[in-house]
This record gives structure tokens, C-alpha cells and sequence, in this order.
């Protein structure tokens, strides 16, 4: 091992369980397994990295040939990379109220069932509904003698209905997920609800394109966040050159109401008890009262950057961690929900998404949000159909004039460099003035 | 065939154990079992940052009884005795539907579609094409952000319980490179299944290009104007929507919008779009498809009138249709759904910037359009005012606003050059009359 500065070994073992219900037809449900580890060596210059599906652990004279081969990969490598001194520890990964693995599968399809049956509706032309059960087994271990191993269960559903008439075809979308054990009980209101957005879309209108004033519900403003802030914020990319908040740190971005955190402390989806690296994770305050206060890093971003917090690294199994977000939410301020809509007068009210884009270079972002209302006079009025918005990273932020004190958390997954995780986002109610909304409707 | 089935059978003895052990349950078994391996480099800015190999490998096992369809998959291949009680105990749970047997062996070519057997994993092999990447990006005056160039084999071994044994091979370099000048971001990629066809000092110079055309672009007024959407951007929302809308259990369950507009017009009359599976040295060739039917040409789209959707068995004997050879699997060990090999879309080519157009090389947010109705608003990624293929005045920021479906009644050309997005191989179009919303 001569010459290898560092190595650490993260290996995951578990199963997923889904089951797929498709207008009363269970199409497939089951359980697979997987098995996937990643081994990074520094030698001198870059990493060196071995993914190795179905891994046994080793030790020995084994375990010492993997650390060659990835010694030898890292020949190839020119960029000396160093890494920055983090706390280490694990948190306790909250108990679950029921855990899943003691409900039987056929009860799961039944519980599934009736969700999706609850979406039924003349006008609802398909109704889907899935369960998605992942659990697993994460072992950690690096060359500092740093040893973890926890176990986490994800569990979850989605449900679609999809409402059609005169070719006019139109879905609704409900999901819950949650690390919190079992979640299918009493939870058919999702699949009422679902069939009820559908259903009322087919008669929304289209909003026409442009500026206009926005009050954006909790979970479109927590996507806003994400996109808007959370991944301009990750330090890998601040390191490349490729965020223009790369430099800003001290200045002031955006209104002093306005405060943005990630935590993967917090016990919601995108919860964490240790990063993908062993570094203990904590409460990192992206935008403090509208100040660019501390990048998300892992310990190369740390240590080629600073101005941050380290513990932020994640993984899928098997694969290289990479600088993400987790929870991400914007602090709930002061203002009430009513003031909100009162101050807005006349624009658009925006609720959920199918998530958001962003460029974090070119500091310019898209997102979506699933249907919404006009607001004439501070009241919503007619619904809407589909909006996007798009916006620029250093000038959006000070258009956020008022937060409610109503803060809400709703899961989901990122994408970044072919990796997806969970996260979560969040934010009470927010006034967004002057976004800037696409649309194809005339009137 | 005699001597090809002994052999195989020494490789992989303990798939046909496992079709002995799953035929004391099930009437069938179908296996697929996939082994890879794959090398890449990564660059931070100019420097090789990280080099990483790795081995993949997945099985996936489906069975049908009385026609109730299990599955399961693992990594773990020593482990295929739970993996095989999981997809029986799965089979149990799903609802029985009418099921007319897997197929029967055919016997194909023995040479694969999407392989290069030049190609090699080799580290230094994949730090040599970022360094070609990086000698191009240098003709602008960009900054490399990031980069990466990946080598990859694969080899997928596939038999059921009616005697299919078959063997395949893939390989793959893809290439991409991303630059930043100032504030404004250039990406450009490649993909191939041999090096002979990737052009990395092509992709580097197109990364800092982009990145140095679009710097100090000019707003751009809200309102119509002739639009030409380059292979990037259109695959964006040709595949998370138009696409997806071809898939037969979307189409039988109710949730595509074109499920009632067979033999009617949907397109352009110009357009033909089409999967063709057996195209050489593309990257989603295969001469089987993910349940062992045989592949062909699938016309979806012919003088702009939509012809026939796609099945795999399962939909096509539920809806009593035949099976388009068009089941895929997503990533190792997935398990079959309906999807495409090779996604084409042509048609009369042409010039399509012989007036001034708005040319959009990439869009921000394709995946936010409503997969269902089709209508998106996404913004726009290295835009620019064009004029006979020339590059001119670029738009800073804008948003384009439309539906995905009725987007290609408003064709009014393609253009001469087709690109291989994926597994989609696609010109640029030009439409007449899009929405952009300025700034």
C-alpha cells in the first residue's frame, strides 16, 4: 500500500420491494436484491476508484490487491487532491413506527389497492399506483480507522390519475415517502385527490406567458430552493468554475428576509446519519437574511474552496460520492398566508412540480409547477394548468418579499452525474414578484 | 448450433440449474444474466481528478404460471436460488392475464450489431481522449469546467425454457466536456459503440464554441417565431413525451394521448419516424429483443400518419396484438418493459435556416413537460439567431412555450445532418411559428 495517502470503502447490501397496480391489474410486485461497494484510493495525485458489484469484504492480502488496482488507476490521474479535516460520528437513524418488513406483501397490495381504487372517477381514464420499498445495509470504513454501519428503510407511494375527454388528457399526481416506517394506512385521500386534480384540469385554462406576481405553495417554493440555490451552492461545482456563486461568499444576494438551509440532520427524506465520506453531517446555512453564507461540501471541496460546511457527500450504492443536497428549505418567516395573498393582489398562485433545471454556470433555472390559480384581487379565481418559471440565480433571490411561518417538507429524488438520491424540499408560502412564467395561452 | 450450445453450456451451467430448479414450480422461466466492465477518467477543469473501473454484473429471472408473471433480480449471482423463490413468490401477488408462451429459438447471425471487439477497457486509453478533448476545447477562449471519457463491454447471456440460449456483446465510449466563458456555460458530448466513431477534439471545440457564442447575448421580445430545435434540445422532448406516448400499455391503460389516433394524421406529412433495431454499430442495435423475440423495423409514423404502437408480450397477449419486439431493459438487471432500440425520426431533408430562424442547440427543464398532455415551457440553452447554417446574434435568456404533440404538425423541414442522441438518431427540425417568452 505504498504511497496510498488515503482510502475509504463504502459498501451497500439490500432489497427493494414494489408493487405496481395499474387500473386494478397488480402488473408486478416482489422483492430484489442488491449488493454494490466503492473503494477510493488517493496515491499522490486523484483518486483512484473501484466499483465492484456482488462485494465480498475482505481483508488481507485481498483486500490489499484492490487497493493496487485502484493505486493504479490513480497513476492516471494529475490533479494532487487534498482533503479537508471533518468532524466524525454517526446520528441514531430514528426508529420507525411500523416497520415494513413486518406487513405481509399481501397486505401491502391490498393497502396499494385502495388507493388506487379511491381514484376511480367517469372521467378517469387510468389510475396507477405504486409502492416502493428500499432497505439498506451501509457499511463505511477508511484508512483513519473510521468504522460506521447503519441500516435505513425508505418507504413510499406514488398515485396517478389521468382524466380524459375530447383528447383533452390531463393527470393528477399524488406521492408520499417517508423514512419513518410503514405508510400505507388510511392514506386513500392521496388517490381521491390525485383523481380530483385530474379531473378539474381538463376545464383549467392555459396561463398566458410572461411576468406577473406569484405566490408559490410550500412545496413549489421548497423546489425553487433546490434549484434556485441548492445546487449552485455545491462545492464540487464552485471548485470547477461552474456556479456563479463561486467568489460571492460575504455578499448579498437576495432579501434579508430570506434564509436557506440544507440539513441532513434533519429527520425527513433526504436524512443522513453520516455522509457518503464518514464526515458527520449538520445544519449548513446556505443564504443567512439574504447572504451568501456556506457552500455544501465534501472534504475535497472543503479543502480546495473552505467557506463551508463538509458532510454532504452521497452516494447511490456503488458509486463515487459526489457534494448533493438532502433537506433543502427555505426558514419560515413572519408573514401570513393572507398577507401573502393580500400583497400579491393580482398575479398567480402555483402548487406542487414535477421539479426543476438549473444551469448553476450560467446562474439560469427552470421549474415546474403541476396546476394553479389566478389571484384577482388577493382571491384565487380560475384554476390553471401547468406553469414554469424560469429565473437567474443573483437577481431572483431578492424578489422573495415575504415567507409564512408554515413551513412544509416533501420529498423526492435529485439527479447529478447519472446518480439519483433522496431528498427533500421545503418552504412555508413565499411571495416570488415578478417571476417570470412561460405559457402558451392567449387570454 | 451443437457445438455453440456446448460451449455455452460449460460457461453458464448453473443458468440451465436454475431453469431445471424453476421448471419444478413454474410452466416458464426466462433468464437474463448481464456482465460489464468499464473504465473512465474525470477531469477537474484541466486535470485528471478521478479514474474509476468497474464490474457489473445483474441477473434478472422472470416466471409465468397459469399466466401470472413473477420477477426478481439480483447482483449477486451465486444467490440465484432466493433470487428464484423471490419472482415465484412475486408471480403469485400479480393478476393472471392470458399468456400465449415465450418464444421459440431462432437462430441469428453470430456476429453482434453494437460491438467493437478493438475496444479495450484500458485507463490510459480513456485519459488519451480527454487529452484530444482538451486540445480542441483550446481553439476558444473557454474555461474547462469538467469532463469525462468512459470505455465500457458488456455481455448479456439470455435463455428460457423453450431452449433459447442466446449470447450478445456490447461496447460503448461516450465523451463529454463542459466550459464556462464568463457567465455563459457551453456541453458538448459523443457517444459510440467504437472509437473509430466518437470525435473528442470535435466535442471539446464545440463545448468552448457554445460557451463563447453565447456570451453577452441580446433579450429577445416575447412572441412567434420560426423555431429550429437542433437534435439536442428536440430528443429532450421527443423523449420524455412524444415517445413514451408510443408505448402500448401507456396507450391500452389510457394514459397516452395518442391512444385514439391511429391512422390519423400526427405529424408533418414529411415525417417518418421509426425503430430500427438492426442498424450496425448503433448504440441500441440488437437482433432480440429483452424477452428473446426477434427484432425488426417498427413504422410508427409514416407520411406523418401514426401506424402502430409498441408491445412486448405481456401487453400484446393481454390486448391481443402482436408483440413488436420492443421490450428493453433499463440498466442491469432490469426487468422487461416496453421501450426502443433505435429511435428515428426522417423524412425529405433540407436546409433549415435558409430564412432567419431562432436556433436552440439545448433546453433547461425537459423533464417538467406534462408527460400526458404534452404542453412544456422550458428554458432556452445556447440560443441563437441563425441564418444559412451561420451562427449569429445569440439570445440570452428566454423560455419556449408549446406542446410536444402538436409541435410536429408545425414541421416545416429537416435538416441534412442526423445526430445520435442516446438511442435516438434525429435531425434538427425546423417548426413555423413557436412561442418564446423574452425577458
Amino acid at each position: 500500500m505504498g504511497g496510498v495517502t488515503y482510502y475509504d470503502l463504502r459498501h451497500v447490501t439490500g432489497q427493494v420491494t414494489h408493487i405496481d397496480i395499474d387500473n386494478g391489474v397488480v402488473e408486478s410486485a416482489g422483492t430484489s436484491f442488491f449488493n454494490k461497494a466503492v473503494l477510493r484510493v488517493l496515491d499522490r495525485t486523484g483518486w483512484g476508484v473501484i466499483q465492484i458489484d456482488n462485494f465480498t469484504p475482505c481483508t488481507g492480502k485481498k483486500f490489499e490487491d484492490l487497493i493496487a488496482s485502484a493505486q493504479n488507476l490513480a497513476g492516471i490521474t494529475e490533479e494532487i487532491v487534498e482533503l479537508g479535516d471533518v468532524p466524525h460520528g454517526i446520528l441514531p437513524v430514528p426508529p420507525m413506527k411500523e416497520d415494513p418488513r413486518s406487513v405481509s406483501i399481501e397486505e401491502k397490495s391490498s393497502l396499494l389497492a385502495g388507493i388506487e381504487e379511491a381514484a376511480r372517477h367517469p372521467l378517469v381514464t387510468n389510475r396507477r399506483a405504486n409502492y416502493n420499498e428500499r432497505i439498506e445495509q451501509v457499511r463505511f470504513l477508511d484508512s483513519s480507522a473510521n468504522e460506521y454501519a447503519y441500516e435505513i428503510c425508505r418507504s413510499g407511494f406514488n398515485v396517478l390519475a389521468v382524466a380524459s375527454r375530447n383528447g383533452n388528457v390531463q393527470m393528477g399526481y399524488e406521492r408520499e415517502h417517508t423514512i419513518h416506517g410503514f405508510d400505507l394506512r388510511h392514506r386513500q385521500e392521496s388517490g381521491k385527490k390525485a383523481a380530483g386534480i385530474a379531473v378539474a384540469l381538463l376545464d383549467a385554462g392555459a396561463v398566458k406567458g410572461g411576468k406577473m406576481h406569484a405566490v408559490l405553495d410550500p412545496e413549489l417554493a421548497g423546489v425553487f430552493a433546490h434549484e434556485a440555490v441548492g445546487h449552485a451552492s455545491e462545492g464540487d461545482l464552485i471548485q470547477e468554475g461552474n456556479s456563479v456563486l463561486k467568489g460571492k461568499t460575504g455578499e448579498t444576494i437576495g432579501n434579508t428576509i430570506l434564509t436557506i438551509v440544507d440539513d441532513p440532520a434533519l429527520f425527513e427524506f433526504g436524512f443522513d446519519p453520516v455522509d457518503a465520506e464518514g464526515t458527520a453531517v449538520r445544519r449548513t446555512e446556505i443564504i443567512s437574511r439574504g447572504v451568501v453564507n456556506a457552500f455544501l461540501h465534501n472534504r475535497e471541496s472543503l479543502a480546495a474552496v473552505g467557506n463551508g460546511i463538509a458532510g454532504h457527500a452521497r452516494a447511490m450504492p456503488g458509486e463515487p460520492p459526489l457534494v448533493r443536497m438532502s433537506n433543502t428549505f427555505i426558514e419560515n418567516g413572519d408573514a401570513s398566508e393572507a398577507e401573502i395573498f393580500a400583497e400579491c393582489k393580482n398575479g398567480i398562485f402555483l402548487k406542487g412540480s414535477r421539479g426543476g433545471q438549473v444551469d448553476p454556470g450560467r446562474g439560469i433555472f427552470q421549474f415546474n409547477a403541476e396546476y394553479g390559480y389566478l389571484v384577482e384581487d388577493g382571491e384565487c379565481t380560475k384554476m390553471i394548468r401547468d406553469v414554469s418559471l424560469s429565473g437567474e440565480i443573483l437577481s431572483t433571490l431578492y424578489r422573495i418579499t415575504l415567507c409564512a411561518n408554515d413551513r412544509k417538507m416533501s420529498p423526492g429524488y435529485c439527479g447529478k452525474g447519472g446518480q439519483s438520491v433522496p431528498v427533500s424540499d421545503g418552504a412555508p408560502h413565499v411571495l416570488l414578484l415578478d417571476a417570470v412564467v412561460g405559457g402558451s395561452g392567449v387570454d | 448450433m451443437s457445438s455453440f450450445s456446448m460451449r455455452w453450456w460449460v460457461a453458464v451451467a448453473w443458468i440451465e440449474d436454475l431453469i431445471r430448479e424453476g421448471l419444478k414450480s413454474v410452466d416458464e422461466v426466462e433468464v437474463f444474466y448481464v456482465e460489464g466492465t468499464s473504465v473512465s477518467a474525470d477531469l477537474k477543469q484541466k486535470k485528471v481528478n478521478l479514474a474509476t473501473s468497474s464490474r457489473d454484473c445483474g441477473l434478472g429471472i422472470r416466471t409465468i404460471h397459469n399466466g401470472r408473471i413473477g420477477s426478481s433480480s439480483t447482483n449477486d449471482p451465486g444467490t440465484w436460488r432466493e433470487c428464484l423463490v423471490a419472482a415465484i413468490a412475486s408471480g403469485k401477488l400479480s393478476t393472471p392475464q392470458t399468456w400465449n408462451g415465450l418464444p421459440e429459438p431462432v437462430s441469428f447471425p453470430a456476429s453482434p450489431l453494437s460491438f467493437d471487439p478493438a475496444l479495450e477497457c484500458d485507463p490510459a486509453r480513456a485519459r488519451d481522449l480527454l487529452e484530444r478533448m482538451l486540445e480542441g476545447a483550446a481553439e476558444h477562449p473557454a474555461e474547462v469546467t469538467a469532463g469525462s471519457a468512459s470505455l465500457s463491454v458488456s455481455s448479456v447471456t439470455f435463455a428460457n425454457s423453450h431452449g433459447i440460449r442466446y449470447k450478445d456483446r456490447h461496447s460503448g465510449v461516450s465523451l463529454s466536456l463542459e466550459a464556462i466563458h464568463r457567465q455563459s456555460t457551453g456541453y458538448e458530448f459523443d457517444h459510440a459503440c467504437s472509437l473509430k466513431d466518437v470525435n473528442p477534439r470535435n466535442v471539446g471545440e464545440k463545448a468552448t464554441f457554445f460557451a463563447c457564442k453565447s456570451a453577452d447575448g441580446k433579450d429577445i421580445p416575447t412572441g412567434d417565431y420560426p423555431v429550429v430545435l437542433s437534435p439536442l434540445a428536440y430528443a429532450e422532448l421527443l423523449g420524455n413525451v412524444f415517445i413514451p406516448a408510443l408505448n402500448g400499455r401507456s396507450v391500452h391503460s389510457g394514459r397516452s394521448r395518442l391512444a385514439q389516433s391511429l391512422g390519423q394524421t400526427i405529424a408533418d406529412p414529411r415525417i417518418e419516424m421509426y425503430d430500427d433495431p438492426l442498424l450496425p454499430r448503433a448504440s441500441g442495435s440488437v437482433r432480440w429483443d429483452a424477452e428473446g423475440t426477434p427484432t425488426r423495423r417498427i413504422d410508427f409514423v409514416r407520411d406523418g400518419v401514426l401506424q402502430t404502437f409498441a408491445y412486448d408480450l405481456k401487453t400484446a397477449y393481454r390486448y391481443g396484438k402482436k408483440t413488436t419486439g420492443s421490450a428493453v431493459r433499463g440498466g442491469f438487471g432490469g426487468l422487461p418493459a416496453i421501450g426502443h432500440h433505435n429511435f428515428i425520426v426522417d423524412g425529405k431533408r433540407g436546409n433549415v435556416s435558409d430564412e432567419r430562424v431562432v436556433y436552440v442547440h439545448n433546453v433547461v427543464g425537459a423533464h417538467t413537460a406534462n408527460p400526458m398532455s404534452g404542453d412544456f415551457s422550458v428554458e432556452l440553452s445556447n440560443a441563437f439567431w441563425m441564418e444559412d447554417g451561420g451562427f449569429e446574434e445569440p439570445v440570452r435568456s428566454a423560455m419556449l412555450s408549446g406542446n410536444v404533440f402538436d409541435l410536429h404538425k408545425d414541421i416545416a423541414g429537416l435538416s441534412k445532418e442526423s445526430r445520435a442522441i442516446g438511442s435516438l438518431i434525429l435531425p434538427s427540425i425546423k417548426l413555423n411559428k413557436q412561442h418564446i417568452i423574452g425577458k
